[in-house]
């Protein structure tokens, strides 16, 4: 069966179960979306590796459970299995870096008739960004 | 003002965080809510939002040629018209605008600019997760489960403007009516968190 991951303002339908209350992707579903990738060493991105001994309830049968990989990344994760669907916070750290760095992070969001625009669109300009609402 | 700086080079670009695209379409084109000089685009599921900080409208940033973040997320109203609301005049941030786009003055010191940006508050981004998950299942019909996980949104954050009063639509309320007035009420006695000029 497939469920529903969002990450990174992307949702995705990806292989996967739930199972006792979990909701479980596949390992190459989980790199695709996330870039951990699962080794022989554990979840690894780059040259970082959380080691399988961490993972504890993480894996399950080869698989991902979500809620244990976000634990063990420090990712928050909100799902529901009821309707097979997770979803992942940024992660912390990663955030924090893009404040210490001073960097604008990168975007590109729909306007109003749905065409995608990009951050990088502008570049070489000041940019004023502007978070506005109806409410 | 803004079709002057835009004439001198700014690019002015507004995103609404509304879950409604109906009310933002409106509110940009009918009610010209943005000047027209904006480019208008959406951040439905708040990732923009989480990934800049921002917790409540209208708020600025201010991003150089070289998409460094100058001037850190603020509350920036257009106008002094709810002045007595916000507690501060627009004014001063749209002259040190003017400075900035005309001269390159910067606002404020880097080290000013890294310690008016809140830490990554991981409580707070399981909020947005939850809300991210709620709006995610009300658009596909499941009501009962989405508004479940709003709930939880709405408890993990509670001076988060863009959770608390950004849902009232979806939960059948007036976010300019009685259970807006609550919530304000609920976070000025708190102390007006995450609200700076």
């Amino acid at each position: 069966m497939t469920v529903t991951l969002v990450v990174d303002g992307f949702t995705r339908e990806v292989e996967g179960e739930v199972r006792d209350g979990s909701v479980l992707v596949s390992a190459p579903a989980w790199h695709t979306a996330t870039g951990w990738q699962l080794k022989p060493e554990g979840l690894c991105r780059g040259d970082v590796c959380v080691p399988r001994s961490v993972l504890g309830d993480a894996l399950v049968d080869g698989m991902v459970d979500v809620v244990g990989a976000g634990l063990a990344l420090r990712r928050p994760v909100a799902f529901e299995p009821a309707a097979a669907i997770a979803v992942l916070a940024d992660a912390p750290e990663d955030l924090a870096a893009a404040i210490a760095e001073g960097t604008a992070p990168a975007f590109t969001l729909p306007d109003l008739d749905g065409k995608p625009v990009s951050l990088a669109d502008f570049a070489g300009k000041k940019k004023l960004l502007f978070a506005w609402s109806s409410w | 003002m803004f079709e002057e700086l835009a004439a001198d080079g700014l690019a002015l670009i507004a995103i609404s965080l509304d879950e409604d695209l109906d009310a933002a379409r409106f509110c940009a084109r009918e009610e010209t809510t943005v000047p027209l000089t904006f480019t208008v685009l959406i951040d439905r599921d708040h990732q923009w939002a989480e990934r800049y900080g921002v917790v409540n409208v209208p708020t600025t940033i201010w991003v150089d040629e070289r998409d460094r973040v100058v001037r850190p997320p603020a509350i920036a109203p257009g106008d002094d018209k709810f002045i007595d609301f916000v507690g501060f005049s627009a004014e001063p941030h749209h002259a040190a605008l003017r400075e900035w786009v005309r001269h390159g003055t910067l606002p404020m010191a880097d080290d000013e600019v890294q310690a008016r940006r809140a830490a990554p508050d991981p409580r707070l981004q399981l909020a947005r997760a939850e809300r991210r998950l709620a709006m995610h299942l009300i658009r596909n019909g499941d009501s009962e489960l989405g508004h479940a996980h709003l709930g939880e949104a709405l408890a993990l954050a509670p001076d988060d403007w863009t959770i608390q009063r950004g849902s009232l639509p979806v939960r059948g309320k007036d976010p300019f009516g009685q259970d807006f007035f609550d919530f304000y009420e609920r976070w000025q006695a708190a102390g007006r968190p995450g609200y700076e000029p």
